[in-house]
C-alpha cells in the first residue's frame, strides 16, 4: 500500500465496518438493511481500490 | 430531536477518522508552498476529481435543492444543472491548459498572461477580492446553512457542537495543506453521499414506497397546477425566462464558486495539483459526472417525500421549504440517525477546508509574496499561509452572523460577477484580451449589479421585460437582471479591449510557448514561427460529454421511479455517449505537442 494513500484506505474501512454493524443492529426494514449493507460494501471496495492504487 | 448514545458514538468515531487523516499529512505540507497549496502537483485523477465534488457538496446544497424541488418541482434544478454545459467545456477546453500553465493559483495566471502595471493591479485586487469578501461570503453561507440544520435537528444546544467542528476543521486544514484537504475529502464525500442515500430511502419508506410517493406527488401537483416530477419545464406554456437564461447564458457568463467559466477557484487549484494534463482532464470529467449525475437524486427523492409527509410544506416560506431536509432526519431510526448527522458534518467540513485553503493561497501567493514580503524562505511562507488560513476562518465565521440568508449569499456572489465569464474563457484563446479587459469586465459587472439593486424598476428593466414578454417568455426579475448585466459588461469589456494596447509581445510569446493554447493567436504564432492548432476533437467531445451527463441523469431518475424501459434506454444512450467520448479523449493531444 502506498504510504500517501494508507490513511484514506483505513478511513474507508473504518466507516464501512460500523455501517455494517449498525445495519445489523439498528435497521428496521429490509430496504434500510439492504441500503446500509450495500453502502458498507462500497466503502470496503473503495478502501481496497485505494489500497491497490499505484502512485 | 434527541440522539441516542449509539448515534453519538458514530459521530465521534467519524470525527476521529477524518481529523486523523487530515493531521497525517501535516508534516509533508510544511515542506514548501507547492506542497502546502498544490500537494506537490502529484494528485491522481480520482483523488482530485473526488475532492472537487466533495467541496461543491456542501451543507447548504441539499437544503437548496430541497427548496427548489418543493417550490418548482424537479425541473427547477435547471437553475444549477445548466452549469453542466460549462463543466463539460472546462473538461475539454481548459483543464489541460490550466495544468500546463503551472501556476500556483488561478490569480497567478494574470502574472503569466498579462503585462505591465494593470496586470500587477489586477493580480493584487483579485487576490484580495477572492481571498477575503468572496471567500468570507461563501464561508458565511455554508456555515449559516449548517447552523440552520443544527438548530432544526438539535435545537440551540447543537451550535456548540458546530463551533467545535469548525474549530477542529480549521485546525487540521491549517496544518495539513491541500494533501490533508483532498485526502479527507475522499472520505467526507463517501460519508456525505451515504448519509443522503440513507435519508432518501427512509423518507421514501415514510411516504409509502416509490409507487405511493409518485401517486401522491402527482396528486399534489394536479392540485397546485404543477408537474413536480417532470425533468423539463412543461411544454405548451410560456417558457420561464429563468430557464432560458440558465440554459443559454448563465453557464458561460456567471462566475460562481465551483462552476467558474473555464475553471477557477478550487476547481482550478485541483487541476493545477494534478500529476499531468491528462490527470487534470480525467479528474475534472469524473467531477462533472459525480456532480450532476450521482449527487442530486437522493436529495430530490427526500424533497418529494417531504412534499407528501410534511403537510402544508409547499405553502411555506423559502426558508421553511429548505428546512424540510433536516426535518426528515426525525424519521430516522436510532443508530442510523448518527450516520446521517455525520454526513451533514462531512458536507460542511469538506467545503470549509477547501475555502480556507484556497483563500490562504490567494492571500499568500498573490498578495503577501509579490507585494509584502518577497524572497523569504519557503518555511516562512508556509507559516504565513497557516496564519492566513486562521485569519480567513475567523473573518468567515464572523460573516455568517451578518449574512441574512443562504440565498442572499448566493445571489450576491452571482450578481456581482454575472458578466465576466466570456472574458475568462477568451483570455486563453484570443491574444488581444489584456488586463484592462478583465478590469473592465469586473467593474462593469459589479457596477451594473449595484445599480440594479438600487434602481430595480428603471426604464431599461421595464423595456427589456416587456420586450421579452412580447417574445413569449414568462418574465422574472432575476432573468432580466442577469441579461442586462451580461449585455452591459460584454459591451464595456469589448470596447475597452480595443481602446487599450495589446500586452507586451514577449509576455504573450512566453505564455503561448508555455501553455500552447491554439485559437486566435495570429501575430504571436507568427513570432513563434509555428502555430498550435485548436483541435476539432474537443468540440465533438463537448457535445458527447453533455449528452452523456444528460442521458445518465435522466436514466438514473427513470430507474429510481421504476420506469424500467425508459431508464434502460437512457442509460444505454448515456453509455454509448461515454464510449464515444472515451475514444475522443484518447485521440486528443493533451500535451499540445502538435
Amino acid at each position: 500500500m502506498k504510504k500517501e494513500y494508507r490513511p484514506m484506505a483505513l478511513g474507508f474501512w473504518g466507516v464501512g465496518l460500523p455501517l455494517l454493524l449498525f445495519g445489523i443492529l439498528y435497521c428496521r426494514t429490509a430496504a434500510q438493511r439492504v441500503t446500509v449493507f450495500l453502502l458498507a460494501a462500497v466503502f470496503f471496495l473503495v478502501g481496497t481500490l485505494i489500497c491497490r492504487a499505484k502512485q | 430531536m434527541k440522539l441516542a448514545a449509539v448515534d453519538w458514538i458514530f459521530i465521534v468515531w467519524y470525527f476521529i477518522l477524518s481529523i486523523g487523516i487530515g493531521l497525517y499529512y501535516s508534516k509533508r505540507a510544511g515542506k514548501s508552498i507547492s506542497e502546502y497549496f498544490l500537494s506537490g502537483r502529484s494528485l491522481p485523477w480520482w483523488l482530485l476529481g473526488t475532492s472537487m465534488v466533495a467541496t461543491t457538496f456542501s451543507s447548504d446544497t441539499p437544503l437548496a435543492v430541497t427548496g427548489i424541488v418543493i417550490k418548482d418541482g424537479v425541473s427547477g434544478n435547471w437553475l444549477w444543472w445548466n452549469f453542466m454545459l460549462g463543466g463539460a467545456l472546462t473538461v475539454l477546453f481548459f483543464a489541460h491548459l490550466w495544468r500546463r500553465a503551472e501556476v500556483v493559483t488561478e490569480v497567478e495566471f494574470i502574472d503569466i498572461r498579462y503585462s505591465g502595471r494593470p496586470a500587477r493591479f489586477l493580480r493584487g485586487f483579485k487576490a484580495l477580492y477572492l481571498g477575503i469578501p468572496v471567500s468570507c461570503i461563501t464561508f458565511g453561507w455554508v456555515t449559516l446553512a449548517m447552523v440552520k440544520i443544527i438548530q432544526i435537528t438539535f435545537g440551540t444546544s447543537g451550535v456548540t457542537a458546530l463551533a467545535v467542528c469548525l474549530g477542529l476543521t480549521v485546525f487540521y486544514t491549517a496544518l495539513s495543506g491541500l494533501w490533508g484537504v483532498v485526502a479527507t475529502d475522499m472520505l467526507l464525500f463517501g460519508v456525505a453521499m451515504a448519509g443522503s442515500i440513507i435519508l432518501s430511502v427512509v423518507s421514501v419508506e415514510k411516504a409509502g414506497g416509490i409507487g405511493a410517493l409518485v401517486e401522491a406527488v402527482r396528486a399534489a401537483g394536479a392540485g397546485a397546477g404543477k408537474d413536480y416530477l417532470s425533468v423539463f419545464p412543461p411544454l405548451g406554456q410560456a417558457l420561464p425566462l429563468a430557464f432560458f437564461v440558465a440554459l443559454f447564458v448563465q453557464w458561460w457568463a456567471v462566475y460562481y464558486p465551483g462552476a467558474e467559466p473555464g475553471g477557477g477557484g478550487w476547481i482550478a487549484q485541483r487541476m493545477l495539483a494534478g500529476k499531468s494534463s491528462k490527470h487534470a482532464v480525467q479528474g475534472t470529467l469524473w467531477f462533472t459526472i459525480a456532480h450532476y449525475v450521482i449527487r442530486p437524486w437522493p436529495w430530490i427523492l427526500t424533497a418529494l417525500a417531504a412534499l407528501v409527509v410534511l403537510p402544508g410544506i409547499a405553502a411555506g416560506s423559502a426558508g421553511e421549504m429548505e428546512g424540510a431536509y433536516p426535518r426528515m432526519i426525525a424519521f430516522l431510526p436510532k443508530g442510523v440517525a448518527g450516520i446521517v448527522i455525520a454526513s451533514l458534518f462531512a458536507a460542511f467540513m469538506s467545503t470549509i477546508e477547501s475555502i480556507v485553503n484556497l483563500s490562504g493561497s490567494f492571500l499568500l501567493n498573490d498578495f503577501y509574496r509579490p507585494f509584502i514580503r518577497k524572497n523569504a524562505s519557503e518555511k516562512h511562507y508556509v507559516a504565513a499561509s497557516r496564519v492566513l488560513v486562521l485569519v480567513v476562518s475567523l473573518l468567515g465565521a464572523g460573516f455568517s452572523y451578518v449574512l441574512g440568508s443562504v440565498k442572499m449569499g448566493w445571489q450576491l456572489v452571482m450578481e456581482l460577477s454575472a458578466g465576466i465569464g466570456l472574458v475568462l474563457l477568451l483570455r486563453w484563446y484570443w491574444w488581444r484580451i489584456n488586463a484592462w479587459s478583465e478590469i473592465a469586465a469586473l467593474s462593469a459587472s459589479a457596477a451594473t449589479a449595484v445599480y440594479l439593486k438600487i434602481f430595480p424598476e428603471n426604464a431599461f428593466v421595464r423595456w427589456l421585460g416587456s420586450a421579452l414578454e412580447g417574445a413569449g417568455f414568462r418574465v422574472d426579475a432575476w432573468g432580466v437582471s442577469i441579461l442586462l448585466i451580461v449585455a452591459v459588461t460584454t459591451a464595456v469589456w469589448i470596447a475597452v479591449t480595443f481602446l487599450t494596447k495589446p500586452d507586451d509581445p514577449q509576455k504573450l510569446l512566453a505564455f503561448y510557448r508555455k501553455v500552447r493554447p491554439g485559437g486566435f493567436w495570429g501575430p504571436v504564432a507568427r513570432m513563434n514561427g509555428a502555430a498550435y492548432r485548436l483541435q476539432a476533437a474537443p468540440f465533438a467531445g463537448w457535445g458527447l460529454a453533455v449528452l452523456m451527463i444528460l442521458f445518465l441523469l435522466l436514466g438514473l431518475g427513470k430507474i429510481i421511479f421504476m420506469e424500467w424501459g425508459a431508464g434502460a434506454a437512457y442509460l444505454a444512450a448515456g453509455g454509448l455517449a461515454a464510449l464515444l467520448l472515451a475514444k475522443v479523449i484518447a485521440k486528443i493531444d493533451w500535451e499540445g505537442r502538435r
